[in-house]
């Protein structure tokens, strides 16, 4: 035995040496990278969360709507750019009639998986009035409508009790606008209700393959898709809580595509990862200093005006996003209907102003006002900054951090008192490209829900209402900039920033993305 | 040692059952509303409220309490309140990945200290005892993220040769995305244990025994294996029983900065989003692990030891 071993180098030393060797070579590798490329053309990204709804009826969160995007069809979706626009999709035409009337032609030969058919307008209108039906949490997406007609096999028309202009730029293009298989959903669920985590049949160009909790997400081509050939045979889309970590795997190999901090932008400008674009988009959310105005310290509308002059945004910004976002002017971002140019308070505030508040208010509070902001490092800086910035005028405040948890019920009346004591607040909403959707969390309903600085404004409210259904654009435009005077004027709102969506990818790669910089994953082309 | 067992596992059982009692206790003292989570901004205040009455927390606080042990006697550990899927199986889905972790770094960071411990305690006052004691303490000294950072910067990004993120597919891959991971928590208990079992082994070789031992004659590597090693690694493995629970503690970290699923990345997601079933799931079957890894530790140390066991 031992001569043969001998004789065919197969020796105790010899094999030491081979399995070192081995072993080397395969700790070498970036062996998972290598895994997924070799089963085709795969797109391999990172999103900021893992998906937990994919029920479109039914759906909380962008993060669930890129999924969505990609295995069911929709009558229209975002057209990729730099301008908000929408295109057709399962729709072979659509128009507005009226006010309250959007007829519909579906493109024929559009199937369902599972052998569920081809997508009719009978599926349309059991897809939109679901939402409805079965009280969804997201029902206000579909605003006024009433019911959809069908006029035929692929032809209906959605019928609007009122006119309801964010049908175009967030009902139809986005999460409640996917068309599921009326048949397939009614046996997977009896009543055609949320059928949650599992599709019961696709219309999109991928399908689910794979879903590993906290793992990834995994899409592969539709075969019955009739449609235009995605880019890629395979998505894979990596849940990643912090964009740090998603930019090392980018950085390390595992990902051709992910979002990027403002912090790291910064770090990246002319030191980029190999091979690699950066691009910068504007984003939608958008941030703000709040201040309750049922707090018995905050009733003195001189001493609020102070603080919102003696907060200098672009000082916040260069703190916490080195500099990297630009200082807002209001709620709504530009590029959308309704965005100012100039704010009443100007970004950069104005100290000698803010005495002057602070003045006719009587000097400062006799105790220090709290701020409330998130446990995230960008919160607590501008928090920071923020205090540094009223000490100056001899406001003294104290930070409180909060975990996400506890922070987003802070202005809630149902969750108890909490919302008496709250005084400045630093708040961040996510937003969707119509105004309604920026507006509608400070009207009077909300107060005590959404609107945590309890403002209340009759003339707002009506306004909100108005422009819901104002066909005009500029009209419309300027409804909205009058509503964002209103808040200002009450010293209650001190707009800081949009921030920003700087995104980074591999040279080859041609991404889609909204114009707020969100990944449109079917539109994604080239090599990586 | 059947009394002793049973004994043990009786008080497992307790601990379990008052460790996951404060912990609903502090869930609810938090502000935090998980209807609120489940439903997003644009639910209505009653389709919240009719959701809180259905996920039964609009009962009395001992009441919850009660029903979840009731469930837990049924096996029902309830849903994730997001996609609806059952917390058991949500649970058992990211388990093993955490222990795997875990297991692996107890494993190596223990054969690492032994070896490292006795090496330093049978050249003692040399150089390399020395450079041992610094090299311990300097790794006890840095905590699990900042080593998984750094190990994710060196190894994935500058060097390429593990990948940074995931669990990997298969067996191979698997163990790529394993080590660094594994590495980055275990490195610390290299440090604890060399410590732990260099000062034991120093007193049991100046112990009657291993005296005796030398005066028979017996060869000086049998003495150690057998004679020193054996006892002086009692006080390891109860360390290495008790601090299953600071590597859990560490897999928080380190399963987030490594994207990896588990328990620990579980959890963190599950308390932000007040996920109040997964939260209370996650935390039984850890806290059911950890005490299980003691008792484990106090066996084994009773097995070794007969003077344990008699003085229970």
């Amino acid at each position: 035995m031992t001569d043969t071993a001998h004789r065919t180098g197969l020796g105790r030393r010899t094999f030491l040496q081979t399995a070192a060797a081995t072993g080397l070579a395969a700790a070498t590798m970036p062996l998972g990278s290598r895994i997924w490329a070799q089963s085709g053309k795969v797109l391999r990204v990172s999103s900021y969360a893992d998906i937990d709804a994919l029920d479109p009826g039914f759906y909380q969160n962008g993060y669930n709507v890129d999924v969505m995007n990609c295995i069911y069809s929709k009558l229209v979706r975002y057209k990729p750019g730099r301008e908000w626009d929408w295109e057709l999709e399962a729709a072979e035409e659509i128009e507005q009639v009226d006010d309250t009337h959007i007829r519909f032609k579906l493109k024929e030969g559009l199937m369902f998986t599972g052998g569920y058919g081809e997508m009719t307008a009978e599926d349309v209108k059991f897809s939109f009035e679901r939402v409805l039906e079965h009280d969804s949490p997201v029902k206000s997406d579909w605003g006024p409508l009433d019911h959809v007609e069908i006029t035929g096999k692929y032809e209906g028309v959605i019928v609007l009790s009122e006119a309801f202009q964010p049908l175009w730029t967030i009902t139809l293009p986005y999460g409640t606008g996917h068309i599921v298989s009326k048949k397939a959903v009614m046996e997977a669920t009896e009543n055609g209700g949320n059928f949650g985590m599992e599709p019961p049949a696709y219309s999109g160009p991928y399908v689910l393959q794979e879903w590993k909790p906290n793992q990834y997400v995994h899409l592969v081509r539709n075969p019955d898709w009739k449609g235009e050939t995605p880019g890629f045979d395979e998505i894979r889309i990596l849940p990643m809580d912090d964009t740090k970590t998603a930019e090392r795997a980018y950085e390390a190999g595992d990902l051709d595509y992910t979002e990027i901090t403002l912090s790291s932008l910064a770090d990246y400008r002319g030191n980029e990862p190999e091979n690699t674009v950066i691009e910068e988009y504007p984003s939608l959310y958008y941030v703000w200093l709040g201040m309750n105005l049922d707090n018995p310290a905050l009733q003195d509308e001189n001493l609020r005006k102070a603080i919102q002059h003696a907060i200098n945004a672009e000082q916040i910004i260069d703190a916490a996003y080195f500099g990297e976002a630009a200082p807002s002017t209001g709620l709504i971002a530009p590029g959308l209907p309704g965005h100012r140019e100039n704010p009443s308070v100007p970004v950069a505030g104005d100290l000698d102003k803010a005495r002057e508040y602070l003045e006719a208010a009587g000097g400062p509070p006799s105790e220090p006002l709290t701020i409330d902001a998130l446990n995230a490092t960008v919160w607590k800086t501008m928090a920071e900054v923020i205090q540094a910035q009223l000490s100056q005028i001899g406001i003294q405040t104290q930070i409180n951090v909060q975990d996400s948890g506890s922070f987003w019920t802070l202005g809630m009346e149902s969750e108890g008192e909490r919302w008496k004591d709250m005084q400045l607040v630093l708040n961040r909403f996510s937003m969707l490209p119509d105004p309604y959707y920026a507006t509608s969390w400070f009207v009077s309903d909300q107060v005590g829900i959404w609107n945590w600085e309890r403002f209340s404004n009759e003339e707002f409210d009506e306004l909100h209402k108005l422009a819901l259904s104002e066909t005009d654009t500029e009209t419309r435009a300027e409804m909205y900039r009058k509503m964002q005077d209103l808040m200002e004027a009450t010293g209650a709102y001190k707009f800081i920033t949009h921030e920003g969506t700087p995104v980074m990818y591999r040279e080859g790669l041609e991404p889609a993305l909204r114009p707020d910089g969100r990944p449109l994953f079917i539109d994604f082309e080239g090599e990586v | 040692m059947l009394f002793y067992t049973a004994q043990r596992l009786v008080l497992s059982v307790v601990i379990v059952m008052v460790a996951v009692s404060i912990l609903t206790l502090m869930l609810h003292v938090v502000p935090g509303d998980p209807a609120v989570m489940i439903l997003g901004p644009r639910a209505t205040p009653e389709l919240i409220e009719r959701t809180r009455e259905a996920m039964g927390l609009d009962r009395p606080l001992p009441v919850q309490v009660a029903m979840f042990f009731a469930n837990i006697l049924r096996g029902d550990l309830g849903q994730d309140v997001f996609t609806g899927r059952a917390v058991s199986q949500i649970v058992l889905e990211q388990l093993p990945y955490t222990m795997i972790l875990i297991s692996v770094a107890i494993l190596w960071s223990a054969a690492c200290g032994i070896a490292l411990g006795a090496y330093s305690a049978l050249r003692r006052n040399t150089w390399l005892d020395t450079l041992s004691g610094v090299v311990s303490v300097g790794t006890i000294s840095i905590p699990a993220f900042v080593m998984a950072l750094y190990s994710v910067l060196i190894f994935a990004v500058w060097l390429g040769w593990l990948p940074a993120i995931g669990a990997g597919d298969g067996f191979w891959d698997g163990i790529t995305h394993l080590i660094l991971p594994a590495f980055a928590i275990g490195v610390a208990w290299v440090g604890y244990v060399s410590r732990i079992v260099r000062a034991s082994m120093l007193e049991v070789m100046t112990q009657p025994h291993v005296r005796m031992a030398r005066a028979f004659g017996l060869p000086e590597r049998r003495i150690t294996r057998s004679h020193i090693l054996k006892i002086a690694v009692l006080p390891a493995v109860t360390l290495i029983g008790t601090g299953v629970a600071h590597l859990f503690s560490a897999a928080v970290f380190v399963e987030v900065i490594f994207a990896r699923p588990g328990i620990g990345a579980l959890l963190v997601g599950a308390v932000n989003e007040r996920n109040y079933p997964i939260v209370l799931g996650a935390v039984l079957i850890t806290t059911g692990i950890i005490v299980l890894a003691t008792l484990i530790s106090d066996l084994v140390v009773a097995l070794l030891d007969p003077r344990q066991r008699e003085e229970f």
